[in-house]
């Protein structure tokens, strides 16, 4: 799933998996929505970093654009004998905080859609919303929770970048595969043709999962790691504005960056609880489907039955979970089994956003005591 | 006459490694002053400090009278005089072609200083004829060879007609055509009212750029004079590692002595 | 044998750098996007890529496709260059991943390969995809083709992007090249040195390493511009210098493409 590296990889066996989405997979709602949201991402990551690094923030957003960049085009050997490609967005997550993360990894991928072609221009603000946002969001809180308050040398941040990496990619791969599988389901022709991208959640999301569970995933724990190790060696300075260690100059920024995280975390988690919500407000808002529509529809729980391989028995009892609820006279597809899957996968990123976010709270909580005493 | 930059006990500490330590010197007007020192000796850093990109650690440095702290640079009205009568030339010219094309370059400078636009557009193409450079207007900087990219970041400050030029090694990596052309535009500001300081460890262009001479050798000031003073003094050459004593050659002699390799013979 | 990490990288580096050349060339041309005011240009383009977008209708992708050889031919753009860099790739990988809904999308079955039944839905949502694909892809790529990029970037700033959003677009730009050529010296210098293929996780360490300087000397070079933009009188509000004057032909030029694209968003609803 994804445009391929078309620009970059001549010889690849299976398409390079990259979760650059081109134009024409994604309904115009869907796009309208995705960049609603990334503008909120973009407006204040960018307040953010103004207010930290004052002036500097066009050299150094830019030059830590570029690096990512080419970052993006290593072609890494992976434990396999495969090769992946990373994103570059945990390190820039370490380096320079989730807000100047967020920044670099949207003019990077900015400009790979407007000058290299991988990546459409309609869907910049959905590759921007899964790659640049959640995952710079979700490599710096993983990244601080399990690096926690250990050294700047201390092997315990490399493993922290590694697993935080992976986290990063799974996380920005699932928001992209949830964003391809409620295609067909909401945006189809009145013979029931998908419009976009063809594939409902019970096959996108394995397809896509599979590929970066295990190359994407592991070429940026790969990257990260070998980054921070590096970094451990050669310039820890680097390392020591997101430490969540007591640094003379790094103590603002990271309260600073503290204090917002939770008010963007708590966003996005409200945000994919009531997501649910939003698909069927958004669907009905854009009048995607009439009533004679729906009336001469295949139904749609055909397209999930359709599938070729099972679905585990666990996930179909927890979908009917969701399903049982709604009132009889809501369009059948809220029935089906892929819809069903679908708020399981929203709701289910919801809860580890608020998880995670409790857990900041606490951590939050006895690093104060802390100062304090 | 008052000096120009008055510096007095000033030392600049870079990671807890004191890139400079104790300076007192001052420029005059219209000198050309050339800081004589190996890598790492702190000229780069000096000519940052006198070009307030930094601060010193301790100590002061001040402009026509005016102290150079960060306060001051805060206000406009003194910050935007200051930056166009004096510029900066840096060591690697990529570090300061950060524009889209060489006009966007050159025109730069003035853009910031907010220049009316007929005046810009009229002095920008006057300096880059100048400079020779008026066919690589619409060039991207990476398309450039070294010596273009050294004409471009010239031209990039010549625009603005500064009164003090701050020099960083600007024959360093240059093919010598373009190291005499660099030569060549020094040798033009002599006698006029234009400030040059340079700073380079290159001993053989120093005698053609300088009046005076300041040699620093890790972060201290080691000998301050005219170019007799210091260029014949090889034992102080030698101590600040900017000539070598190697074995050579003379007919049938062979014998080893501190020297450089320029266009005049070394004595005996 | 697969290509060692060091080669195939720098390949890598190899196109993305010739692409851009060609950007170069084409936009010297003189054809009729060439002589379009760039911010014409970009409305223009990007509102047919939102056009098809829109569409519904196989059949108003594939006019809105047509439209799209019109233009290249008209801005002299060479077809098969176009077929080369894009529309083959594209059908490459677009076509592998559309390959499967032709078995998968549920509907009224048309024939059957080797035991497993297409459906006439599943050959529309293929189709659909590959040519919005195709057409989308095309229109960028004929924007950047025929538009040097800081003019892209200037037609962006006219057309109300922030100030600081425009110079980063361009600052990235112009060092990512600087950037891939340090990092292809590099691997030149370690290919150079290197008897045999290194093994894997030689390879991975390499990769490490070389980001790693990548890295360092990435932030250095950016603490170093922004002394460089001080130094020349930066305090932090950009200014920018472009001209940009619309004439009655840019007028005509941009009525023309917004005319095409709400037609088709009509007509393809």
């Amino acid at each position: 799933m994804g445009s391929a590296r078309m620009v970059y990889d001549e010889d690849c066996r299976a398409p390079a998996i990259s979760m650059h989405i081109p134009d024409g997979y994604l309904s115009p709602s869907t796009c309208a929505t995705l960049y609603v949201g990334a503008a909120a991402g973009w407006y204040s990551a960018l307040r953010r970093v103004k207010r930290v690094l004052f002036t500097r923030v066009v050299p150094l957003i830019s030059v830590f654009a570029a690096f990512s960049f080419v970052v993006m085009m290593f072609n890494l050997p992976l434990p396999g004998g495969t090769t992946g490609h990373a994103l570059g967005v945990t390190i820039a997550a370490i380096v320079l905080g989730p807000s100047g993360a967020i920044l670099a990894l949207s003019i990077a991928i900015a400009i790979q859609a407007l000058f290299f072609g991988d990546g459409g221009i309609s869907t910049l603000g959905a590759n921007c919303f899964n790659m640049a946002i959640t995952g710079s969001l979700v490599a710096y809180a993983s990244y601080r929770m399990i690096a926690a308050n250990s050294a700047i040398a201390s092997k315990r941040r490399v493993v922290a970048a590694a697993i935080a990496g992976y986290l990063a990619v799974n996380a920005s791969a699932l928001l992209a595969a949830t964003e391809f599988g409620i295609q067909p389901m909401l945006f189809h022709d009145a013979a029931g043709t998908p419009l976009y991208a063809p594939y409902p959640i019970s096959i996108a999301i394995p397809a896509m999962m599979i590929g970066h569970l295990t190359f994407a995933g592991l070429a940026e724990a790969v990257i990260s790691a070998g980054l921070v190790a590096y970094l451990q060696a050669a310039d820890p300075a680097l390392l020591r504005g997101t430490s969540g260690l007591a640094f003379e100059s790094a103590s603002t920024e990271v309260r600073v960056a503290g204090r917002s995280m939770q008010r963007l975390w708590l966003f996005i988690a409200v945000l994919m609880l009531m997501t649910p919500l939003g698909i069927l407000a958004a669907g009905t808002a854009w009048g995607e489907w009439s009533p004679a529509e729906l009336a001469h529809a295949a139904p749609p729980a055909t397209v999930a039955t359709a599938q070729t391989s099972a679905p585990p028995a666990g996930l179909q009892r927890l979908s009917n979970l969701w399903t049982a609820p709604f009132p009889a006279y809501a369009p059948t597809f809220v029935r089906s089994r892929g819809f069903g899957y679908l708020l399981s996968a929203m709701f289910g990123v919801g809860i580890l956003l608020a998880l995670s976010l409790i857990a900041r709270r606490l951590l939050d909580r006895n690093r104060r005591k802390g100062y304090a005493s | 006459m008052s000096a120009l930059f008055e510096l007095r006990e000033v030392s600049f500490d870079y990671d807890g490694v004191g890139a400079l330590r104790g300076l007192s010197l001052d420029i005059s007007l219209g000198e050309r002053l050339v800081l004589l020192g190996a890598n790492g000796s702190g000229k780069s850093t000096l000519l940052r400090l006198l070009d307030a990109l930094c601060f010193p650690s301790k100590g002061l440095i001040s402009f026509d009278g005016n102290a150079l702290t960060s306060d001051r640079l805060q206000d406009d009205n003194f910050a935007l005089p200051f930056r166009r009568r004096v510029a900066l030339v840096f060591q690697n010219p990529d570090v300061q072609l950060f524009n889209p094309t060489v006009f966007d370059e050159v025109a730069f400078g003035p853009l910031q200083l907010q220049w009316p636009k007929e005046q810009l557009l009229s002095r920008v193409n006057e300096t880059m004829e100048w400079m020779g450079i008026a066919h690589l207007r619409d060039r991207p900087p990476y398309r450039l060879s070294g010596g273009e990219k050294k004409r471009v970041a010239l031209a990039s400050v010549v625009v603005l007609d500064p009164d003090v030029l701050l020099l960083d090694e600007p024959t360093a990596t240059l093919d010598p055509r373009s190291q005499s052309q660099v030569i060549d535009l020094i040798q033009e500001w002599k006698g006029s009212e234009k400030t040059v300081i340079t700073a380079t460890h290159q001993l053989e262009i120093v005698e053609d750029i300088a009046d005076r001479i300041v040699v620093l050798e890790a972060g201290l000031m080691r000998a301050n004079g005219t170019v007799a003073d210091i260029l014949y003094d090889h034992e102080l050459l030698l101590r600040a590692n900017l000539v070598h004593a190697h074995r050579h050659t003379h007919g049938s002699v062979t014998h080893s002595h501190p020297h450089l390799h320029s266009h005049s013979k070394h004595e005996h | 044998m697969s290509r060692g990490f060091l080669e195939s990288t720098t390949v890598g580096f190899a196109r993305a750098l010739t692409r851009t050349m060609l950007s170069e060339q084409t936009a010297r041309e003189r054809g009729l996007l060439q002589a379009l005011d760039p911010r014409v240009r970009v409305v223009g383009l990007f509102a047919l890529v939102l056009a098809v977008t829109l569409s519904r209708r196989i059949g108003v992708v594939a006019a809105l496709f047509a439209t799209a050889v019109l233009i290249a031919l008209l801005s002299r753009v060479s077809l098969l260059t176009l077929a080369k860099r894009v529309w083959l790739i594209v059908l490459g990988f677009t076509g592998v991943i559309a390959l499967p809904a032709l078995f998968t999308t549920p509907g009224r079955t048309v024939t059957a390969v080797v035991g497993l039944a297409i459906t006439e839905q599943g050959l529309r949502t293929a189709s659909l995809l590959i040519l919005r694909v195709e057409t989308a892809v095309t229109f960028t790529t004929l924007l950047i083709l025929c538009t040097p990029w800081v003019q892209v970037l200037k037609a962006l700033r006219a057309l109300r992007l922030p100030k600081e959003v425009v110079m980063m677009l361009a600052m990235t730009y112009r060092y990512v090249f600087l950037l891939v050529e340090t990092a292809a010296q590099m691997f030149e210098s370690r290919r150079s040195r290197t008897v045999g293929v290194l093994k894997a996780s030689e390879q991975r360490h390499l990769a490490g390493s070389t980001a790693g300087v990548l890295l360092s000397k990435s932030v250095a070079l950016s603490n170093d511009v922004y002394s460089a933009m001080q130094s020349r009188g930066f305090r932090g509000d950009v200014q920018i210098l472009s001209d940009f004057r619309m004439t009655s032909w840019d007028y005509i030029g941009l009525l023309a493409f917004l005319l095409v694209g709400g037609l088709a968003v009509w007509m393809g609803r």
